[in-house]
This record gives structure tokens, C-alpha cells and sequence, in this order.
């Protein structure tokens, strides 16, 4: 190391620039992953906040849980530790107040029953208490200027509904959560469907000691049980987006490692015939090639953490509306990943480190 | 005593289907407190005497003893490491690590064998050398006798039995040259080393106790 310090002290500019090139790739590679991650979530925290084990669906809804769609007594068919029945369907809403900009906004609505677990808590107002009455998430309050007390009314229907209050973490195929009780939901639902008898819902989420879902009993073959991470992979678009987001970042992981790992094979080959004097003097390969390895590291390290910094940063000042999001176990693992790949491509550099002739110098 | 001693060593190339007899059978020695000069056209095979006396290559057949060891049987890590502890180099452009100060390329001597760094022993070194104000200054900024001189401190630096200079007067000027040359004499009478130094300016060879002449591979003690 005492050489790596030594010469990047003296090489300030040049090795500035190759930090600077790690520090923009890997702000690059954090702020997508950030993103990415956001985008993800902004899918499912809704069901994440359920903390469910497995969700039951009509049998022939394919996990699509738009096509799902049964009577509400089949709750009785259905034996879990905990069981929560879900309705759920997409509207438009708009605030009947006069709004400076255009306020409609895609929502979906969950009809639950407030004494079960998937019943949301409220940050701000109050619970829906009586028919017409609505919780939504905080992102119609924070990015579309809708307030408790405000009316709403929905594209396409003669129904006003009030809004009294709000609750977080509640997206769903990337839109708000608006959660209201189960004869609410018959009406918004009426309107595509038609009026029915019986209580219709669309799904019926369960929570089972351990996760054991195995041990859930059912008594009807109207339904179908799948695993809640199934089911939030099966979302519409969700894993499209995962796949493409996680393809990206992975080669920009790869792209950034090479250019590190050419930048010192380069500086490698520029110093070779001082690094022949050196072979000549009887310094080893091994020392020299743990300061070219031990130099890598320091500008992997010094610009991985740098554009990390930088990443964190950039997320403090973003607008809401941008569907930013830190995972810490993202962020280090990838900070490991950039910084090891480096190193391993400083190898390449060892093996030429090895293969100079001290004669060379010499002759 | 004999620090370095050569036992019927030669130096065979195949070129094509030629085979070039860069070094003749030789038996040569530098005892220590010796200063000894090999001078020659350039092609004679000086250089590849160097190379072969530091170990960098070995000899086709024959010996090189190294403070009595067999050197040009070592394997080749550990002639690299038997050369770091007994083989001081002095090369024509210097020796010295480009980002490093005076002082640092000392050190690193004490970094490689994890040993402590004494400031006032390298102040020492470096005032014999007269070079003592320019501790903190780099390569780039001392002159071609400067650079010279701290080449030598370097070498001198890890108390190595033997002193190896290929052409160390080749980017100096005259004074310069002579300057160099009497700190080499001086140096190895002092610590008592084996010294060898190759060179084509045969004015320089006042300061040494023997010169040799190598020719088309074979050397020769000049009377």
C-alpha cells in the first residue's frame, strides 16, 4: 500500500479522473437501483403491508387478481389462522373542489372490513367509519393536493365519496390505495358489473403460523391458494420491470468493474519499464502486484463510496413524484459487488506485472 | 574475500540457426573493498556480464558466487530476493521511483523487509552523498548528478555486499561524471564493498583498482 499512496498522492490529476469516472458509474448504478427499487415497491406495498402469508383467488383468475371475483361467503370455505376478504377495483377520482391543476387521479379501491388485519393505520383524519367514506395513501395528500374532508367523485358514476383520512405505504400497480368498507366497494364495483345479490370479492388474504400456507384447508375448489411472494410476482408488469431494471444494473455492475480494471491495466503497461527497474532490484512481483491490487481498491473504494454518498443525497432533495427508494442491503451489496469485480479485474494487471523482464531494464 | 566470483561462466543465444557466444568462459572476481571497471564497445557483452554477476539471467554454463553463494543456482524468486539483500543496482537513467521523494525510496526498502524507517541513518547516507538537502524532493526535480547520487544512496541504502553500476556517468556531464565516479570509489573503499562498474568513457577508469576489457565475449584484465 505504501507504494498505491504513494503514487496516487503524486498522480493527484490522473487518478482524480479515474475516480471521478468510478464515482459517475457508480452513482449511475445506485440511482437505477434506487429507482428501480422504488418502481417495485410503488407495485406492492400495499400487499407488503398486509404482512400475509398467501392469498386465496377465484380458481380461474390465473392470479390476476382484476379477473378474481367470488361470493363473499366463501370466507367460510376457507380455514387460516387469520383471513381477511379483499375487494378490489381500478376507478378515476377527482375532488369536486375547484383544484388549480387537473386532479384526477387512477386509483384502486380495497374493500375491506375494518376488524380485519389488512385494515390500514391512519396518519392523518380518521378511519371510514359510515358508507362513503374513503382512507387513501399519503401520495394523493403529498403529490396530488387532495385533503382530508374533500369529496370525490368518480369518472363514468353518480357516487360521491368522502375522504377522511390517510394512511401510508399503500400503492398498488404503481397507483393509491383508496380503502373504504365492503358495501361501498359493491357500488363502485356495481357500476362494471352490474348489480348482484350476493356480496361479491375479489380475493381473501390469510396469515398462517410460520407462513405455513400448506396448512391452510380449504372446502371449496372455487378457490385457489397461492404464496403471497407468487402472487406479487404474478403482478401485472411487476416482474417485467424487475427482470429489466435487475438486467441493467447487473451489466453496469460488470461495465463499471471493466473500466476500473482497464484504467489500471493501462497505468500497468504505462510504468512497466519502471516496474522492470524495480523487478531488476529484486522487488518481487507479489509486492508489486499487492499495490497495483491494493490501488485498485483504493479507487473502487474511494468512488463507489463517493458516488453512494452522492446517490443518498440525490434522494434527500428529489420531488416526490419521483418513485425514489433506498434498500440498505441493496446498496452495500452492490457497494461489495463494484469494489470486488474491480479488484478482480486488477488482476489481469498482476499477471503482467509478472511477466516483465527485468532484463529489460537493463539492456 | 571474494564477493563475487565467476567460475568458468558463459553466455550462449540461438539466433536462427547461429548460436552467439555473447560471454567466453570466465573466471573473474571482485574482492571486497574493490573497484573494478569493465570498459568496452557497445554489443561486446558487457551488459550481459551484468545481468548475469546480478542474477537477472543465468549463465549458459558455469558459476556465479555471490559472497560465496551459489547465486546462478538459485531458483529464480530466490535469486529476486538474495539480489534485493546483497545486489545494489545503479542504472544509466536512474533507478529511482518517479513518485517517490529521496526519502520514500529509501523507505520502501524498510517496507519490503517491514523494518522501521530510521530518518537519521538516511540523513546520514544522504550527507555523505552531499544530498542531504534534497530529502523531500522528487526525481523529477534534482538535477542528472543529483539523481545520480541518490541512485547510489539507494543503493548503498540496504548494506548490499555488491554494487552493480551499468553506465551511471551516461546522462552527465563531464565534472558531473567525475563527481559521480569518486563517490562510487569513495563509497565501496569505505563500507567495503565489491563494486563493479561498466562504462565506455575510459577517462573514468582512473578511480578504479583494475579495468577489464571485454571483447566479441571474452574479458581481459588491462595492465
Amino acid at each position: 500500500m505504501f507504494l498505491a499512496w504513494r503514487e496516487i498522492r503524486y498522480s493527484k490529476t490522473r487518478f482524480a479522473l479515474i475516480i471521478g469516472v468510478v464515482v459517475l458509474i457508480s452513482y449511475l448504478v445506485f440511482f437505477l437501483t434506487g429507482l428501480a427499487y422504488g418502481l417495485a415497491q410503488e407495485n406492492r406495498t400495499s400487499i407488503d403491508k398486509w404482512e400475509a402469508d398467501g392469498i386465496f383467488l377465484a380458481e380461474e383468475s390465473n392470479t390476476n387478481i382484476n379477473m378474481s371475483m367470488f361470493p363473499k361467503d366463501l370466507l367460510e370455505e376457507v380455514n387460516a389462522d387469520e383471513t381477511a376478504s379483499l375487494g378490489v377495483v381500478s376507478s378515476v377520482i377527482e375532488p369536486n373542489r375547484e383544484t388549480d391543476e387537473d386532479a384526477k387521479v387512477n386509483a384502486t379501491f380495497f374493500g375491506i372490513s375494518a376488524e380485519e388485519f389488512i385494515m390500514p393505520d391512519i396518519i392523518d383524519g380518521d378511519a371510514f367509519g359510515e358508507d362513503r367514506q374513503v382512507v387513501a395513501d399519503r401520495s394523493l395528500r403529498d403529490e396530488d393536493g387532495y385533503e382530508v374532508g374533500d369529496e370525490l367523485s368518480l369518472s363514468g358514476m353518480d357516487l360521491t365519496l368522502e375522504l377522511v383520512g390517510f394512511t401510508e405505504d399503500s400503492k398498488f400497480n404503481v397507483a393509491p390505495v383508496l380503502y373504504t368498507n365492503h358495501s361501498t366497494y359493491q357500488e363502485i364495483r356495481a357500476s362494471g358489473f352490474g348489480q348482484r345479490e350476493d356480496e361479491i370479492i375479489s380475493a381473501i388474504v390469510v396469515r398462517q403460523e410460520n407462513g405455513d400456507i400448506e396448512a391452510v384447508e380449504q372446502t371449496t375448489d372455487e378457490l385457489a391458494l397461492y404464496d403471497i411472494d407468487e402472487f406479487i410476482n404474478n403482478l401485472p408488469g411487476y416482474n417485467a420491470q424487475v427482470l429489466t431494471f435487475g438486467l441493467m444494473i447487473g451489466f453496469l455492475v460488470l461495465i463499471a468493474a471493466m473500466i476500473i480494471g482497464i484504467f489500471i491495466y493501462v497505468l500497468t503497461l504505462q510504468k512497466s519499464s519502471m516496474l522492470g527497474v524495480m523487478k531488476a532490484q529484486g522487488i518481487s512481483s507479489a509486492y508489486i502486484g499487492r499495490s497495483v491490487v491494493g490501488q485498485t481498491f483504493i479507487l473502487a473504494a474511494f468512488g463507489v463510496l463517493t458516488g453512494l454518498i452522492l446517490t443518498l443525497g440525490t434522494g434527500l432533495i428529489l420531488p416526490n413524484a419521483v418513485p425514489y427508494m433506498n434498500n440498505f442491503i441493496f446498496l452495500i451489496t452492490i457497494t461489495g459487488l463494484l469494489i470486488s469485480v474491480a479488484v478482480t479485474g486488477a488482476f489481469f494487471s498482476v499477471k503482467t506485472v509478472v511477466n516483465i523482464d527485468p532484463l529489460e531494464a537493463i539492456d | 574475500m571474494k564477493l563475487i566470483e565467476l567460475k568458468q561462466a558463459t553466455k550462449t543465444f540461438e539466433d536462427g540457426r547461429k548460436t552467439i557466444e555473447a560471454l567466453k568462459p570466465t573466471d573473474f572476481a571482485v574482492e571486497a573493498g574493490e573497484f573494478v571497471s569493465i570498459i568496452g564497445p557497445s554489443g561486446s557483452g558487457k551488459s550481459t556480464l551484468l545481468t548475469i554477476i546480478g542474477g537477472l539471467q543465468t549463465p549458459s554454463s558455469g558459476q556465479v558466487l555471490i559472497n560465496n553463494d551459489k547465486f546462478s543456482e538459485l531458483e529464480e524468486k530466490d535469486r529476486a530476493k538474495k539480489r534485493f539483500e546483497e545486489i545494489g543496482f545503479i542504472l544509466q537513467a536512474s533507478n529511482l521511483i518517479p513518485f517517490l521523494t529521496v526519502k520514500d525510496q529509501l523507505k520502501l526498502v524498510n517496507k519490503i523487509w517491514n523494518s522501521t524507517f530510521d530518518l537519521s541513518q538516511a540523513k546520514n547516507l544522504l550527507g555523505e552523498l552531499k544530498i542531504d538537502d534534497l530529502i523531500d524532493k522528487y526525481p523529477s526535480d534534482l538535477s542528472g548528478g543529483e539523481k545520480q547520487r541518490a541512485a547510489i544512496a539507494r543503493a548503498l541504502y540496504h548494506d548490499p555486499s555488491v554494487i552493480l553500476a551499468d553506465e551511471p556517468t551516461a546522462s552527465l556531464d563531464t565534472d558531473r561524471a567525475f563527481e559521480v565516479v569518486d563517490i562510487l570509489s569513495r563509497e565501496t573503499k569505505k563500507k567495503n564493498k565489491a563494486t563493479i562498474m561498466v562504462t565506455h568513457d575510459e577517462r573514468l577508469t582512473e578511480y578504479c583498482d583494475s579495468v577489464y576489457v571485454m571483447k566479441d565475449g571474452i574479458l581481459s584484465k588491462k595492465s
